[in-house]
């Protein structure tokens, strides 16, 4: 027994060690480098040898976080006092942005200002990404419109017929009297196997391989927008050497976020009286103004000329870090992998823990393969898969002892991408009550004229943002209706989510009141298809049967998938719709095109992306990737305490975001169900308390009988893991992400957490099967080996848990009672052992000498 | 005896201190491949088990996205050299197809390689009663005839005739097809056009395969799997609707599966296994493409006709203009991931994996990314330790689960049944395949089709061999132990002290009781005697 002590001590100096390095590196840094700066910019022009200063404005940029940055990672940047923009196109990113007069243009560069100690370090207009030939490059230019040779600040040799690069390679057109031509060549990042190159960017075979056109990755550079004050406020991705080699931003290497406002070029007098007019150029669209049908501007205040050194001078460049560049599994690790199957839900967490398994030869290979939740239980429960994921309790036919261990506090969100009218930026906030998405759900908007026939709701408002009662709860928005503005983008698989979100809509009175056939105040009715459909449900069905009349031959080619259900198209998983969200790119089903030929027959396929400052688009995501990708998330209605026929106002109604405090209020009131089974969240309850009507808690759920050992352990240990190691909150492997409440031993998670530990020994000793009736479980369940396996099982454990003790106390004051308790079973049983192994001897030894006493 | 004793542990001490250092060096940081992003696009065939690979090795530090935008658009993408990679159910098409031109690539060599294998499912919402059909049959004829608008009504009689006498009642069959460039659709229509070209070719026009399925008639045509997926499980409108869509689709949606008869005269599902039997007649050309003659006509009883695999288009000049050591890299290993391990999984989701013979094909098409890139690292990467569910040692060619896949049912045959057990579920294990228990979905069947032959349901009620009994005749026990524990918890503080004193006490009961039964006995049994005298 002296040995297991051994491994014991020696287990905690390993395990302590190495837990304690990666805990070291990927400290989550409490510093995230929030910037500011002010600085005076302007524009002069030359005349008659004198300078006139012909605006000057003071203009402020902040950045919400520059540290420890991830790729694809967004920023907040905003500022104030830029020149108003105008004539706005549908989209502020790559050549889209180009058309448009006094944007901000915003750029993510290698290299930092200022005095560097290579030449290679410092930040210039060469190491700024672009993603297209327009935005660098100016290519046989009439002199007399090449307004770039007359800027003031430049050097001369900028002002050359053709600057920027020595000679113009052979696909950008040679070199011609009268015209000009100007590159900003593009050089990539040295890395370990190649110097950088140059890349003359100025036709499409000169471009470093990111900038394709069509890439997954849409360019993340903008030309953004800034108020009739002056002020504007974006989200900006960023990109590491994963994303973007060439542009090659790591933790080594320094980069910067470069925030140019656009104010015109600065003009030198120049001879010809045409380009003198052309540079001075002021604008020609009001400030406000859209310019959606890409017509050409003043060129001279676009952003097509941000490299010219008027534009350039005026920049503000941010400093950025990346984080280190996580520790990752090896493809050659030959160990088989474990797969746990289950909810979507747990997909960032997962994400994030894995390298922390696979890293360690101490522990198996983790996956997550993302299934539905009640796929995955029949999965587990037919011994296909050592443990599912899910939400909810299931019911199963014949189904063996199951434990249900948290495993993370998360939930549902409804994402939203939400411009202001006029231009004045993106809605940052939306109110919604569960009658608003039964009405989405239950398809009860007609969404266009198409769907004015729809029998039963004539009079329905068109979209949610022609409801009054939307309106009254987001007021300031456009009132006009939106074809997608009639859906919700959700799921079309089973899953826990929908049950959830279903469930929220049953439980409020308005929304199944609704539902149920009652107009809701303003007279608007449920869609007949739909009314009074049974709730709460885990797969929403498609149940309209509404085909709209139509004239147009392309539709009328497409009219037997019914209007409202192609408009809705839901999808098998939520990550397409956060996509679908960020790239404010429609689910609906609703463009048609085709030529009605054999070779090209009439075809229905996805809606256009929306232009940036018309955009609307609601969708059912997991609150991780919400956070991970920087979508906004409505507040949904928690309580009301006005009367049902009072006038409709936002006033005595409660809508409660997703953070971590309203999911710890939505927890603290879930009541635990037997040993092993799920917690009830009722909804009433998480409302009452404030919590966040969405939260949904994910249950690792294994066998508790019938299990063999080893991958008893390893569920056991999954869950031991992913419950005190894994809810670290932090960005790096092994660590909790954002969009999860952490489970801890004490306050509003704690009997999760303990709930947990309890659901791991169970399974660990496979209780639903040793403890039952020594008749069915056959003979091996009780046999006299059993208690010995049982000690050998639980043994390892306390030495891992005795192991963990320092990391914990290192990182949380969490109180160590899992080592404490099984301790007891590792020093307890031995010494019975040894006891027993005495009494065996002393035993017979007594009886014989009590039978030879008693002989005589 | 005392010495021996303690010379044990301190040996086993320093073993452990060794094994301590191994684990200590073995989990420092493994040697760092640079990876870049890559990105791809093209079928939706694919698309399930393409994106859990790419969450899969994600955790290995390699990005990759894929959008499933329809085979035909992945192939016209990588040619026009805007995605790095490509995923498509069959070749270019060259000049003249249906649909617009498919010419492969100019100035950009690439490779096929295959990536899973998996069957087009007929999934279809039929309601008898209110109530899903989930156990429809159909010949290959019945089916190239609904597709060409020649059978327009479920009481047809080839219907009937299919499923053994039971008729449906009459509802109009509506088929529903892709109306984007599909991989799907040229799958189909490649079976139609080579095994029902009586009626294929007058309804198309002309012969061969197209990407872009001629809709007419009563047809729907619905853009992508997904939307394919949602128009036939539509409760209003969807009932009556057939279409064809790769097995993971309806098996995601629990929906239902045609069993397609097969040349041996079985009504079979595209399991994993079937799919692997059939495809093991499956003829590969010298460019890794597929000929899939043989498996149409696959005699073996177990063989889904409408068995393929997918391909990924690889870019492997040397001079490709998108590709750099770490894409090439990327490209590599979430290859090599995928097709080694990943095929693992290929099960679950509804697919086939791959045969060991074509995944050693595949990695030598990824060993022209090393060719085109010297610096592109692929040692140590071998089919051998790749845990692939068809591996058989020392016989690549041989496909296990092809030789353990399980007989139809004797209701699944022509003639008999039809089986009563519900489909689209992905049997996984042979043993859920041979009980045909179908997990959950079973309990759905033809309103009319009770008599079934019975083996299958016969074997549904046996379910010796299953975890099952296990679990049920547990179950009871297992509800009692929870019970002891729970008033043991309520008494001490610490949980894991409870099960320390539950082994405890269960030792000291083994150990003692007979001891003590036999004590009480004896003592019993004298003061009988006692008694008696």
């Amino acid at each position: 027994m002296r040995w297991r002590k051994a491994v014991a001590a020696v287990a905690v100096a390993v395990v302590g060690t190495s837990v304690l390095t990666t805990g070291g590196v990927q400290a989550e840094g409490d510093d995230v480098g929030a910037f500011q700066q002010t600085r005076t910019i302007e524009r002069v022009f030359d005349e008659g040898g004198e300078q006139r200063v012909v605006d000057t404005r003071d203009f402020t940029v902040r950045v919400d976080h520059t540290q420890n940055l991830r790729g694809r990672e967004r920023v907040r940047i905003s500022w104030e006092g830029a020149h108003p923009t105008g004539g706005r196109s549908t989209s502020p990113f790559g050549e889209n942005g180009l058309d448009q007069e006094y944007p901000v243009v915003v750029l993510q560069c290698r290299g930092r200002d200022g005095k560097q100690p290579r030449p290679a370090l410092e930040l210039r207009p060469e190491t700024c990404w672009t993603s297209t030939v327009q935005q660098r490059s100016m290519l046989q230019v009439p002199d007399a419109a090449a307004i770039w040779r007359s800027d003031r600040f430049a050097d001369e040799d900028e002002r050359g017929a053709l600057s920027g690069i020595d000679e113009l390679p052979s696909s950008c057109g040679g070199t011609i009297d009268g015209f000009s031509s100007h590159v900003t060549p593009f050089v990539s990042a040295a890395t370990k196997a190649e110097v950088g190159k140059t890349y003359a960017s100025c036709s499409s075979d000169t471009l470093p391989p990111e900038a394709a056109v069509d890439a997954a990755f849409p360019p993340a550079e903008q030309a953004a927008y800034s108020s009739k004050d002056g002020a504007g406020d974006i989200q900006f991705e960023v990109r590491s050497d994963v994303e973007n080699e060439s542009l090659g931003c790591n933790q080594e290497t320094a980069c910067s976020i470069v925030v140019i406002p656009i104010m015109g070029i600065s003009c030198q007098q120049s001879d010809s009286r045409q380009l003198n007019a052309a540079c001075r150029k002021e604008g020609r669209f009001e400030p406000g103004s859209s310019n959606f049908d890409g017509q050409g501007v003043d060129e001279t205040v676009s952003s097509r000329y941000w490299w010219s050194e008027s534009n350039w001078r005026n920049r503000v460049s941010v400093p950025i870090a990346f984080g280190p560049s996580p520790d990752v599994c090896s493809v050659l690790d030959d160990r088989k992998p474990v797969g746990f199957y289950g909810s979507e839900l747990m997909v960032q967490a997962t994400l994030q823990w894995a390298p922390d398994y696979c890293g360690r030869r101490d522990r198996f290979r983790f996956q997550h393969n993302v299934l539905p939740d009640l796929a995955s239980f029949e999965l587990m429960q037919k011994d296909e898969i050592p443990a599912a994921f899910v939400s909810s309790a299931k019911e199963v036919e014949g189904a063996a002892p199951t434990a249900y261990a948290p495993t993370a506090v998360t939930g549902f969100a409804v994402s939203f991408v939400v411009d202001e009218p006029g231009n004045a930026g993106e809605r940052t906030t939306l109110r919604l009550d569960a009658r608003l998405l039964a009405k989405l759900l239950t398809q009860s908007y007609p969404a266009s004229d198409m769907g004015r026939g729809h029998p039963g709701m004539g009079s329905n408002p068109l979209s949610i943002t022609a409801d009054p009662e939307f309106q009254a709860l987001n007021p300031g928005l456009d009132t006009a209706p939106q074809e997608t503005a009639a859906v919700l983008m959700s799921l079309s698989e089973s899953s826990d989510v929908i049950r959830g979100l279903t469930t929220y809509i049953r439980q409020d009175p308005e929304a199944w009141a609704f539902v149920s056939g009652r107009p809701d105040p303003w007279g608007m009715v449920v869609n007949p298809s739909y009314e009074a459909i049974a709730l709460p449900v885990d797969e929403w069905p498609l149940q309209d049967d509404f085909r709209p009349t139509v004239t147009q031959k392309c539709l009328e080619a497409n009219n037997d998938t019914p209007y409202l259900t192609r408009l809705a198209a839901p999808v098998t998983s939520f990550s397409k719709i956060a996509d679908a969200l960020l790239d404010a790119w429609p689910l609906a089903q609703t463009k048609c095109n085709g030529l009605g030929t054999d070779q090209f027959p009439y075809a229905l396929g996805r809606a256009d992306r929306q232009g940036v400052g018309a955009r609307f688009l609601l969708g059912v995501t997991t609150l991780g990737d919400a956070e991970r990708f920087g979508l906004r998330t409505a507040s949904l209605q928690t309580t009301r305490v006005l009367d049902d026929e009072q006038d409709f106002t936002a006033t005595g109604r409660t809508f409660v975001a997703p953070t971590r405090e309203t999911l710890a209020k939505a927890v603290a009131v879930a009541t635990p169900g037997r040993r092993g089974e799920p917690f009830a969240l009722e909804d009433g309850a998480v409302r009452k308390a404030g919590g966040y009507p969405g939260t949904l808690v994910v249950y690792t759920t294994a066998k508790t009988a019938g299990l063999d050992r080893a991958t008893a352990r390893t569920v056991a240990s999954f869950i031991r893991i992913a419950t005190t190691e894994g809810q670290r909150p932090g960005s790096g492997n092994g660590y909790l992400p954002k969009g999860f409440l952490p489970l801890t031993r004490t306050g509003s998670t704690a009997p999760l957490f303990a709930a947990a530990q309890r659901a791991a020994s169970d399974i660990e000793g496979q209780t639903g099967a040793t403890g039952g009736t020594d008749g069915s479980g056959g003979g091996d369940g009780l046999g006299g080996g059993a208690p010995v396996d049982t000690g050998a099982a639980a043994a390892p454990d306390p030495d891992a848990a005795a192991a963990k003790q320092p990391v914990d106390e290192q990182l949380t004051s969490l109180a160590s009672t899992e080592s404490t308790t099984s301790a007891f079973a590792a020093w307890f049983l031995p010494l019975l052992v040894l006891l027993l192994l005495g009494s065996a001897v002393a035993g017979p030894w007594i009886r014989v000498r009590a039978a030879r006493t008693e002989q005589p | 005896m005392n010495h021996s004793l303690l010379a044990r542990p301190a040996r086993a001490g320093v073993g452990v201190v060794l094994l301590a250092i191994a684990v200590l060096l073995a989990s420092t940081k493994p040697a760092e491949a640079a990876y870049a992003q890559i990105e791809g696009s093209g079928s939706t065939w694919s698309q399930v088990i393409v994106q859990q690979w790419i969450t899969d090795v994600s955790s290995n530090g390699i990005k990759v996205t894929y959008t499933g935008r329809g085979s035909s658009a992945g192939r016209k993408a990588f040619a026009t050299g805007t995605t790095d990679f490509g995923i498509t159910e069959v070749p270019y098409q060259g000049s003249g197809a249906q649909g617009g031109d498919d010419p492969p690539p100019k100035n950009r060599p690439f490779s096929y390689v295959p990536i899973v294998a998996g069957g087009t499912a007929f999934t279809y919402q039929v309601k008898v009663g209110g109530k899903l059909v989930r156990n429809l049959r159909l010949s290959g004829d019945t089916i190239a005839k609904i597709f060409t608008n020649q059978i327009t009504n479920w009481n047809d009689p080839a219907i009937t005739k299919d499923n053994n006498g039971r008729t449906l009642p009459s509802l109009k069959i509506r088929p529903v097809v892709r109306s984007d460039g599909s991989g799907t659709t040229a799958q189909f229509t490649a079976w139609l056009d080579s095994q029902h070209a009586s009626d294929w070719r007058p309804f198309f026009g002309r012969s061969g395969l197209t990407s872009y399925y001629p809709r007419k008639g009563g047809a729907t045509g619905a853009s992508g799997s997904d939307q394919v997926m949602n128009t036939i499980a539509d409760k209003a409108g969807g009932n009556g609707t057939i279409g064809y869509v790769e097995y993971s689709y309806p098996v995601n949606k629990s929906f239902p599966v045609v069993k397609v008869l097969n040349e041996a005269g079985y009504y079979v599902e595209p399991t994993q296994y079937n799919v692997a039997v059939a495809l093991t007649k499956a003829r590969i050309r010298k460019d890794l493409t597929q000929d899939l003659g043989g498996v149409y006509t696959a005699k073996d009883k177990r063989a889904y006709p409408l068995s393929s695999y997918s391909y990924l288009l690889l870019p492997t000049g040397a001079n490709d203009k998108r590709m750099t050591t770490s894409k090439r890299q990327s490209l590599a290993d979430f290859m090599f991931y995928s097709l080694c391990e990943g095929q693992s999984k290929a099960g679950t989701y509804g697919y086939s994996p791959l045969p060991l013979n074509l995944v050693q094909a595949g990695f030598d098409e990824l060993a022209k990314l090393r060719k085109a890139d010297p610096k592109v690292d692929l040692s140590n990467r071998s089919v051998t330790k790749c845990n692939n569910p068809t591996f058989v040692p020392g016989n690549l060619k041989a496909n296990k689960l092809a030789q353990i896949a399980p007989m139809p049912a004797a209701c699944d045959a022509q003639g008999q049944g039809p089986c009563t057990t519900g489909t689209g579920s992905a049997p996984t294990s042979v043993e859920d395949a041979t009980n045909g228990s179908g997990g959950g979905a079973a309990s759905g069947t033809t309103a009319d089709g009770g008599g079934g032959g019975g083996a299958a349901p016969d074997a549904g009620g046996i379910d010796p061999e299953t975890g099952l009994p296990v679990g049920s005749a547990s179950s009871g026990g297992g509800a009692a132990s929870v019970a002891v524990q729970t008033e043991l918890v309520a008494g001490r503080a610490g949980d894991d002290a409870i099960f320390g004193t539950l082994a405890a006490v269960e030792l000291l009961a083994i150990v003692l009781a007979p001891g003590v039964v036999a004590v009480a006995l004896r003592r019993r049994g004298r003061s009988r005697t006692g008694l008696g005298s």
